[in-house]
């Protein structure tokens, strides 16, 4: 058995149109997954995360490339793929005229899983998504949050060995992601693996082992959160209230950025104190923190665009 | 395995969708049984063709839940997307609509039953006619609901395409009062073919021999190609190009 969970190399993707332009969604996209480690895919709408995603979990044929999942081909082998994937899609709906309960046992039942077994992960699934008190209402009738839970709970509850989780957490409460969190990490842990797209950086940070950035079906960074914010030149943001004025006196220190009245400058912690004298003798306020993905993510994406 | 078909998971999941189906009993009651209120006219303005209004409100409720399946992208992703076989998610959900159907259309057998008495090549007969037309509508809901993304787009589709095969034809009315010329046509569609069929059978109205075999063939030709094609578009819905 190979040791990634799922290799790509080198995959394209062209949509034809219909009088319409061609557009290539993947441009070469090569990444692996090692056995239970958890990936997070980001970049921006229309980047060709969720392409990829349909690609990986055979939903859809790839223009050219190669993707392996536990080395069998997605595209020759889909059949011998299928039991070894599941996938929540993005803004899936469960059967509206089914219950949350109906849902995942069906799910499971048609995943080829005995009664007893399809029963016991059912109800473990619920209680652990939160929906123990909605289990026996129509899908129709619950919210949207708890809809997608009702989605989450299916899918995660097949334990299948890789799984595919297209903005699983979309639409749902901070302890709603938390708790989708937990069961990842816990899957993780018994030896799924996880490759998830999502827009909430913290969620990415909080949960991914590695992540990979991809921006027009390419990507452009692959490694840690840590490395990511390393790339922009310094794990330090000092904030100056009203430094914008003061920019060429900041600019020696590293990368800064104005944001309404203040002046964010990235550096590296032993500048902080040359800042601070700077702020101090200019009578400005500043704060220092550590610089997020999200800021490590914009300047990624923000000069491949400014590249272009 | 032949054709490289794959049924397993069938039954589990033409289980599902008959939960689904049954959840929605009220809209299954009603969708069937709106044509029985034609029966009210028919039996007030012209009651020597109640019994061709009621088969034919039987022929109609089968192509008209057909053109219920709705089927949500998303759900078909996470379905295509695991061991159940793209055919036998269609079968499933074509099987589950078949399911629903049975219990309010007894409920028109049996008033057929009484106000009209078939013999027994008469019930198989409909009952051969009732399981091609399903074999077609369901085929056709399922594609055409393929098409749009949106399920709330499908309906003026499923509305014309009721009204097409359904109210236009004579599904609900003798083949008596359609012109010469256009009667061969008429049998080519599946609903009136199956109309006319098990009319004739049960000695409602007269049709040549030539004309049985015509709506037959056809009729049998249609649900056999359209539910293969079925099978085929299911299959081609899981593996986008």
């Amino acid at each position: 058995m190979p040791p990634e969970a799922l290799r790509a190399v080198d995959v394209r993707k062209v949509y034809h149109g219909r009088g319409s332009p061609d557009v290539e969604a993947l441009r070469g996209v090569s990444l692996a997954l090692r056995r239970g480690e958890r990936i997070a895919l980001l970049g921006r709408n229309g980047a060709g995360k969720t392409t990829f995603l349909r690609i990986a979990s055979t939903l859809l044929i790839p223009t050219s490339g190669l993707i392996e999942v536990f080395g069998h081909d997605v595209v020759n082998a889909p059949e011998t793929v299928r039991p070894l994937i599941a996938v929540v899609p993005q803004e899936g709906k469960p059967f509206f005229h089914l219950t949350p309960r109906e849902q995942v046992y069906c799910y499971l039942r048609a995943r080829g899983l005995p009664r007893e077994e399809a029963k016991a992960r059912t109800e473990a699934s619920l209680e652990k998504m939160g929906l123990e008190d909605v289990a026996d209402r129509l899908s129709v009738t619950l919210s949207g949050g708890q809809k997608q839970r009702a989605m989450v709970a299916t899918v995660l509850a097949t334990e299948a060995p890789l799984l595919f989780l297209d903005e699983p957490t979309i639409g749902l409460d901070p302890f709603a992601r938390r708790a989708v969190w937990d069961v990842l990490r816990d899957l993780t842990r018994k030896g799924c693996t996880v490759l998830l797209t999502t827009h909430y950086l913290d969620e990415a940070e909080a949960l991914s082992e590695r992540l990979y950035i991809v921006e027009e079906g390419a990507i452009l960074f692959e490694g840690t959160a840590e490395r990511a914010k390393r790339q922009i030149g310094g794990t330090l943001r000092v904030s100056i209230e009203n430094g914008g004025n003061h920019r060429e006196q900041f600019a020696s220190f590293g990368q800064s950025v104005e944001e309404g009245n203040a002046l964010h400058v990235i550096t590296e912690p032993e500048r902080v104190h040359e800042i601070m004298d700077v702020a101090l003798r200019e009578h400005l306020s500043a704060t220092v923190g550590p610089v997020t993905l999200e800021e490590a993510f914009l300047t990624i994406v923000g000069r491949s665009i400014d590249a272009e | 395995m032949a054709f490289g078909l794959r049924w397993g998971g069938t039954g589990v999941f033409l289980a599902t969708e008959i939960r689904v189906q049954f959840h929605e009993w009220l809209a299954i009651v009603t969708g069937t049984l709106t044509p029985g209120a034609l029966l009210i006219f028919v039996a007030v303005l012209a009651p020597q063709l109640i019994a061709v209004t009621l088969i034919g409100s039987l022929v109609y409720s089968m192509f008209l839940i057909g053109q219920r399946v709705r089927i949500d992208h998303k759900l078909n992703e996470l379905y295509h997307a695991s061991p159940l076989s793209p055919e036998a998610y269609f079968v499933g959900i074509a099987g589950g609509m078949l399911v629903a159907y049975l219990p309010p259309s007894l409920f028109v057998l049996a008033i057929l039953e009484i106000l009209h008495p078939l013999s027994i090549l008469a019930w198989l007969v409909l009952a051969a006619c009732l399981l091609a037309v399903w074999a077609v509508s369901s085929t056709i809901g399922y594609v055409v609901s393929t098409l749009f993304k949106d399920m709330k787009t499908i309906w003026p589709y499923s509305a014309l395409l009721t009204n097409l095969f359904g109210i236009v034809p004579p599904v609900f009315y003798p083949i008596r009062f359609v012109p010469t010329e256009w009667r061969s046509v008429v049998l080519l569609l599946p609903t009136s073919g199956a109309a006319v069929l098990v009319n004739g059978v049960a000695g409602l109205e007269t049709i040549s021999g030539n004309e049985a075999i015509l709506a037959a063939a056809a009729l049998a030709l249609e649900s056999v190609v359209m539910f293969v094609f079925g099978i085929y578009w299911a299959r081609r819905m899981a593996r986008e190009r």
